[in-house]
């Protein structure tokens, strides 16, 4: 039995079993390379989407438990006006170094900025807890959050 | 559906899970990290009844499968609970993993069954034939062993709503976010009038199994905060006793160096 869910706005149906990670089944069946892999436990956010609303770490989730669900990657996300406010704000700060963790730090600015418009710097820190990045230092990218925020305003 | 069933009722769940022998599957972010290739699930995180945190005249009733996300969200939950569950790993995990499931999993580091432990909470647990309601230390058999029988899944959770407001909470890990306790300690003091009512106390990631021993904290019942600090020694000698730590990534020492600090800071920040 094939399991569906909705992905960037598509339905979709896999063949995959339920056991499987939704990682490896967007990366592999749906080939949305977007969505990185980075350790398979949990603790960098490099293949994190935005699943019913919420981020979460697709090499976390089986396939059995999103049938009917909707799965938001990178690909989708980057089809949005709030898409491009992040991408400008991103990049007026230079956030981005290697950019392994960017797919899935920019669907965490989305998930900050959909609970929270306003966020603090602290919020904004929470908010990207989860996911690790090697190269920036992270202030940039905090910066470039709140520049979004800023220049957004309205958006979300 | 290979290799899992989605179930969308509590009914359903239950029949399914007496007839097969599969995992309970919560959220999971501690199944998902070493699965094993033929793990056959059973998904609860659309089984309603699960999914609830409603209170009745006693219990804040809090639904296995809520997430971590959930709790935090919630009005009903008690600040103990919150605070504990705002310092697990990161949003990501918190809008997956589950109270139920950090429970069932059957770690003595779990951040959010600690708070169970120390406040008492009574379990729920039911199968197909019936259910039972059992304290929380009676769930935990040993390290990573529970009484969770085969056709048995639990449902909800129960916290008293009173007496979890005067309350003490630390972990100790490596970092702030996505960091496993090292240690980790809660408490909950009641004081009416000028007598301590009860002394609640339960620590985490020490041992096989977290530490609660009311039997310890009973000393302190009944006592003026004077009475309890000439009792203070015996009580803090019980526990060096009592606590004996596992080595882990961390030395034994290490462990009870800290829960024994913890404790003292426990009873200073109340005056004993």
């Amino acid at each position: 039995m094939m399991i569906k869910f909705i992905l960037n706005g598509q339905a979709v149906t896999s063949a995959a079993k339920a056991n499987e990670r939704l990682l490896d089944v967007l990366r592999d069946e749906f080939r949305l390379t977007g969505v990185k892999c980075g350790c398979k436990e949990g603790e960098c956010g490099a293949c994190s989407v935005i699943l019913d609303g919420r981020l979460v770490n697709t090499c976390m989730v089986a396939m059995g438990s999103i049938e009917g669900s909707t799965v938001m990657t990178i690909e989708g996300y980057r089809e949005t006006e709030r898409f491009a406010v992040l991408d400008k704000a991103y990049a007026a700060v230079s956030a981005v170094q290697c950019g392994f963790c960017i797919p899935g730090m920019m669907l965490a600015s989305e998930c900050i900025l959909a609970n929270n418009p306003n966020p603090t710097e602290a919020q904004i820190r929470t908010g990207i807890s989860g996911n690790l990045c090697r190269c920036t230092g992270y202030n940039a990218i905090v910066e470039a959050i709140a520049i979004a925020a800023k220049e957004g305003r309205g958006l979300w | 559906m290979v290799n899992g069933y989605l179930a969308t009722s509590l009914q359903e769940a239950l029949e399914i899970r007496a007839k097969n022998a599969i995992t309970p599957y919560g959220g999971g972010t501690d199944l998902m990290i070493e699965p094993a290739e033929n793990a056959n699930y059973l998904f609860l995180s659309k089984v309603p009844e699960m999914k609830k945190i409603v209170e009745d005249t006693q219990y804040i009733r809090i639904g296995a499968a809520c997430t971590f996300t959930d709790i935090l969200e919630s009005e009903l939950v008690p600040a103990i609970l919150k605070e504990a569950v705002a310092q697990i790993a990161a949003p990501a995990i918190r809008n997956l993993g589950t109270a139920g499931g950090n429970i069932c999993n059957g770690s003595a580091k779990g951040d959010s069954t600690l708070i169970f432990f120390a406040t008492d909470a009574k379990l729920r647990l039911v199968s197909n034939t019936g259910e039972r309601v059992i304290p929380i230390t009676d769930f935990f058999l040993g390290r990573k062993k529970t009484s969770l029988q085969a056709d048995e899944l639990l449902v909800e959770i129960l916290m008293n709503r009173t007496g979890l407001s005067n309350y003490y909470y630390k972990k100790v890990g490596a970092r702030d976010a996505l960091a496993i306790s090292r240690v980790s300690f809660a408490a909950i003091l009641n004081v009416e009038g000028d007598k301590i009512v009860n002394c609640m106390t339960a620590f985490g990631a020490v041992s096989d199994v977290i530490i609660r021993r009311a039997d310890i904290d009973v000393m302190l019942a009944g006592k003026t905060i004077e009475e309890a600090k000439a009792v203070k020694q015996a009580y803090l000698a019980a526990y060096d006793q009592a606590i004996v730590p596992i080595r882990g990534r961390i030395s034994a020492e290490y462990r009870k160096t800290v829960c024994m600090n913890l404790l003292r800071d426990f009873l200073e920040s109340n005056g004993i």
